[in-house]
């Protein structure tokens, strides 16, 4: 047959050149054509952390992926995909993959965090600072579960105690086509508005601020809802509740007020600082650098039955900051018994690596600044946990807004107006909506101008600008894809392949002893009909 | 070793082909040719009977749990055109009469293998994931082989001049089963809801029931003068 077909093949090349083309492009082409995937499950992971802080790298690479999917209580970890769940979730077993040198570790997150018990969640809450806290070359990966994910987490969980180290038996494999990495530097934008007070040039000034960017152990899954979702609702809040009172000469108090939004908050305030720098350094005249009577921080408010004022320095008597200490007290203690509310000092320690509350960068600069939350303590992990999402308890928060407001309120005027509750949840709503990790905003970021829009309704001179980070010697310095797409194959072992073809070999075998003997079949049909022919 | 199952998938598929050709002696009549041409007019009635369908077939527009009797019933008609191309290709070859057959349905085979076949094992197979119905397609090739060689020979006696009165039933109802085999197929599956094994099982013994009966009446037919 072969002598034939050359022949043919022969006659095809001589008589008409472009009848070769037509043949052999087609067939280089799908010979030399990149394999597709094809996978039985790809689904989206999202990268822990990775930044530098001061030259000190944190967080855990990256790497291009290829390998075999276990779960953690399989013996032989090492260079293999380490699959666990949330409700399995242990420091020690995620201390055994980093040990062993694991080639990827997978946490699955519920799509719906309230689903998990809070014990559950506390305790990862606390676990991510440690996880972060040194760098590992494990990549340490996110992944939101769903029913194909789950059921191949239950087929690696049956096949991994019966595994040594062997690679030959069924398996998933886990594939990450990542591309190599680059550096990011922090850009960040932010906005603020004032208010003008009445009577006179020289009045002093409150400047309100919050940070509306969120940290969690995975960037995009840090959706900040408490810290800070509820600071920059409340500020929305205080900035509507204050310009309708500022229209009204009866209660238009003699303060400048001055709304800021800041991000990179929670990255050592680098927004703030720079806003500081170009207000008091490089400009002739702005609110900042005359009286300021004092600045107050909302941080983490959502939450809890405390409400506490952090400040770096216990203010004097006679000061305004005082009188708002004052005023504080008296309004919780007479309206909201059952908040508690304390003072909290702290002094600013400059050898620290990063500063613990917002109105630290104020107090360096020498304005009297505190910082409004529901934490006792700047260390917590609620600050900066994945599992800060949306589905907190009502009740808390509004009395914490009621109390903080009223508080701010009442230290010169007589307000009586009432939060909106629906305005406030729908702001921390919309925030929650996308995660607000300061890696992932940028100039172009609908965060910043929408914020910019609902402070114009309010605000007089709103104004956005942004920051960016001095490349030369940057305080953080990022790294990006944090957000990639992973590929899971169920695979055979080489064995199978192999048995297979044996398998196909003896068929064949057999195939072709049935057409060789065919003969044999048409004879006997022969002899089958023939006696009837001859009957008939 | 994914390209060692793409191997054994073309092996399974392919080498019963090659074995049929090379022993049914057609090499002896260099009739490679003539197979080529038999599998372009199999490609030739397939895009006629495309062409056909899209023109003339409305789109199922019901749910997609309800399987469409009649329409498939029509579509499935549309195979008869196969019939006719099996005709016209041993119309123009002249010989015996297994000669014509067997030039006919390898030639036929070889093209519905290439073309139907090739190209899924080898962009599926190729891959990491593994699947077995690339074993089953490659068992279906071989079943698809039978199937043709049977039609074809039911399509030659049925155009015989010399068929015997009582003949005539037998071979259209074998040749109706023949075009509507695919037919039936689906409609097995869909109402006792085979598995894909069961369905290949299934499919094989049809195809060997067509294929002996057919056997039957063509030696009968030979060797009755």
């Amino acid at each position: 047959m072969f002598e034939e077909a050359s022949e043919v093949f022969d006659n095809m090349f001589k008589t008409s050149f472009p009848l070769t083309f037509i043949v052999f492009i087609p067939a280089v082409l799908i010979l030399v054509s990149p394999l597709p995937a094809d996978a039985a499950h790809e689904f989206t992971v999202y990268r822990m952390q990775q930044y530098d802080l001061q030259g000190q790298p944190y967080g855990t690479r990256n790497a291009i992926l290829n390998t075999e999917a276990r779960s953690v209580e399989a013996e032989v970890l090492s260079r293999r995909c380490v699959i666990m769940r949330l409700v399995d979730f242990s420091y020690e077993k995620y201390q055994k993959a980093l040990r062993q040198s694991a080639g990827a570790v997978v946490i699955i997150l519920p799509k719906n965090m309230s689903t998990m018990p809070q014990d559950i969640v506390q305790q990862f809450m606390e676990l991510e600072p440690e996880m972060l806290a040194t760098e590992t070359i494990v990549p340490v990966y996110f992944a939101l579960e769903d029913e194909e994910l789950l059921s191949i987490y239950t087929q690696t969980l049956t096949s991994s105690p019966t595994q040594g180290s062997s690679t030959a038996a069924e398996g998933v494999h886990v594939l990450d086509r990542a591309h190599s990495r680059s550096k990011k530097y922090l850009s960040v934008g932010e906005t603020g508005g004032r208010l003008a007070g009445v009577g006179g040039e020289d009045l002093p000034t409150i400047v309100l601020v919050a940070h509306y960017d969120a940290f969690g152990v995975a960037p995009w899954l840090s959706y900040g809802a408490d810290s800070n979702g509820s600071g920059v609702s409340m500020l929305l809040e205080l900035a509507r509740l204050f310009s309708r009172l500022y229209t009204y000469k009866r209660t238009h108090a003699g303060y400048n007020l001055l709304f800021f939004v800041s991000g990179g908050g929670k990255f050592n305030y680098q927004g703030t600082k720079r806003w500081l720098e170009d207000n008091l350094d490089h400009t002739d005249s702005s609110l900042l650098q005359d009286n300021v009577a004092f600045v107050l921080c909302l941080d983490t408010l959502g939450n809890g039955d405390g409400l506490h004022l952090h400040v770096s320095k216990p203010p004097k008597e006679g000061t305004p900051q005082h009188a708002l200490l004052r005023e504080l007290e008296s309004v919780v203690a007479s309206q909201y018994p059952e908040l508690k509310f304390s003072m909290v000092h702290k002094k600013i320690n400059l050898a620290d690596d990063t500063l613990a509350w917002e109105h630290e960068r104020f107090g360096i600069r020498r304005l009297p600044a505190f910082t409004l939350s529901h934490l006792p303590s700047h260390r917590l992990a609620e600050r900066s946990s994945i599992m800060d999402v949306r589905s907190v308890s009502p009740s808390s928060p509004e009395q914490e807004h009621q109390g903080g407001g009223r508080g701010a309120g009442q230290s010169h005027l007589q307000p009586d107006g009432e939060g909106e509750q629906e305005q406030l949840s729908s702001v921390v709503d919309w925030l929650t909506a996308q995660p607000r990790a300061a890696q992932l905003l940028d100039k172009d970021s609908s965060v910043v101008s929408t914020l910019e829009h609902q402070l114009g309704r309010y605000l007089k001179d709103v104004k956005r600008h942004y920051v960016k980070a001095d490349k030369r010697d940057p305080e953080f310095v990022f790294y990006d894809q944090l957000k990639q797409q992973m590929n899971a194959y169920r695979v055979k072992p080489a064995i199978f392949d192999l048995l297979l073809a044996f398998c196909i070999a003896a068929y064949l075998g057999v195939m072709y002893l049935a057409i060789q003997n065919f003969g044999l079949l048409y004879s006997v049909i022969r002899k089958v009909t023939q006696p009837k022919a001859k009957t008939h | 070793m994914t390209l060692f199952h793409f191997g054994n998938c073309f092996a399974l598929a392919y080498f019963p082909y090659f074995i049929t050709y090379k022993c049914s002696g057609l090499s002896e009549y260099n009739a490679f040719w003539r197979c080529v041409q038999a599998g372009a007019t199999y490609l030739f009635v397939q895009l006629c009977k495309m062409l056909f369908l899209a023109t003339f077939f409305p789109t199922w527009e019901g749910g997609a749990g309800v399987y469409d009797f009649v329409g498939e019933f029509m579509k499935a008609t549309v195979d008869l055109a196969d019939l006719l191309g099996l005709h016209l290709v041993m119309s123009r070859n002249a010989g015996k009469g297994e000669y014509k057959i067997m030039v006919a349905a390898m030639g036929w085979a070889t093209a519905e293998l290439v073309m139907s076949r090739c190209l899924p094992l080898w962009v599926g197979a190729r891959g990491i994931e593994f699947d077995w119905k690339y074993i089953q397609m490659s068992f279906d090739s071989n079943i698809s082989l039978v199937h043709y060689i049977a039609m074809a020979s039911v399509v030659w006696m049925f155009t015989r001049y010399d068929l015997p009165k009582s003949f005539r039933l037998p071979v259209t109802v074998l040749l109706g089963l023949c075009v509507y085999k695919a037919f039936l197929m689906e409609l097995f599956v869909h109402m006792f809801l085979l598995g894909s094994w069961t369905a290949l099982l299934v499919k094989a013994l049809l195809t060997g029931v067509v294929s002996l009966c057919s056997l039957f009446l063509f030696v009968t037919l030979v060797h009755s003068n």
